[in-house]
């Protein structure tokens, strides 16, 4: 399945999807860093 | 992962829907992070009940209550933000606009204000207090879930009524049913390792504080003693 970027149907819903997984995989990144980071300290 | 991996590869193959095209797909998304940012805050909810209920038998149970409280209130404002943006670049696309002040979207709207309110407090009140007052915000902010959850039920709004359970007019098609039960048992999955990764840090955190209490005491029974 292709989706085209230049309608803006199209780009929404990419936007949606890339901000699911920037704010999902990066609060999981925050939490895993300062996990290790305490558990060397 | 490999779950979130195929809920994605089932959300971009199913098939397309008649009225909006693939706009339809955010709904994969949406819907799971809607559906359980109603679950976090009720975890929230339960382990501040715990925490009040142990503050004066147990302290250790009451501290690990209060971590598990405090992690499940930042998975909820993940979850609820995550329902928010999608819903919003959803609408935007379907009805042509970003925002509307219906029942649905303001009590979901107030339920992200009062756990982002909850991890402020954690976060500025004063050291003694936090965990208490923090508790009575929690049992205090449980009570908007039920409303937000019934408002598409109770009211008319521009927010769609239910699709699941919303009488003989809901529903989906049965082809859209594995994409969307593999996304929500996926980000399911994914929230609860979040939730438990966060318990965790916080128990270390809470581990290293007592040490440097119980290290900055001792110091002081020492000077007095000389």
């Amino acid at each position: 399945m292709t989706i085209p970027f230049s309608t803006l149907p199209q780009r929404h819903l990419v936007y949606a999807y890339c901000i699911v997984w920037l704010l999902q995989f990066g609060y999981g990144t925050w939490v895993a860093i300062n996990w290790f980071r305490e558990k060397r300290s | 992962m490999l779950v979130l991996a195929f809920g994605f590869y089932k959300a971009m193959t199913a098939p397309t829907e008649a009225t909006m095209g693939n706009l339809y797909r955010v709904f994969f998304y949406h819907f799971p992070h809607a559906s359980e940012s109603y679950l976090f805050p009720y975890l929230n909810c339960g382990a501040s009940f715990l925490y009040l209920y142990w503050r004066g038998r147990n302290p250790a149970r009451a501290l690990a209550a209060d971590a598990f409280a405090l992690a499940s209130a930042e998975i909820a404002v993940l979850y609820t933000t995550l329902g928010l943006a999608t819903g919003m670049l959803w609408g935007r696309a379907a009805w042509g606009i970003w925002w509307t002040w219906d029942a649905r979207l303001t009590t979901y709207l107030l339920l992200w204000l009062l756990y982002v309110s909850y991890i402020l407090l954690r976060r500025f009140a004063a050291p003694d207090q936090t965990a208490l007052l923090s508790a009575v915000l929690a049992i205090f902010a449980a009570i908007d879930i039920p409303i937000c959850y019934m408002s598409i039920r109770w009211w008319r709004t521009q927010h769609p009524a239910p699709v699941f359970g919303g009488g003989a007019d809901s529903g989906i098609d049965p082809s859209m049913w594995p994409a969307v039960l593999w996304n929500v048992a996926g980000w399911l999955m994914w929230g609860i390792f979040l939730l438990g990764l966060r318990y965790s840090l916080e128990r270390r955190r809470q581990a290293r504080a007592a040490a440097a209490t119980e290290h900055f005491l001792g110091n002081i029974a020492l000077t007095e003693a000389q």
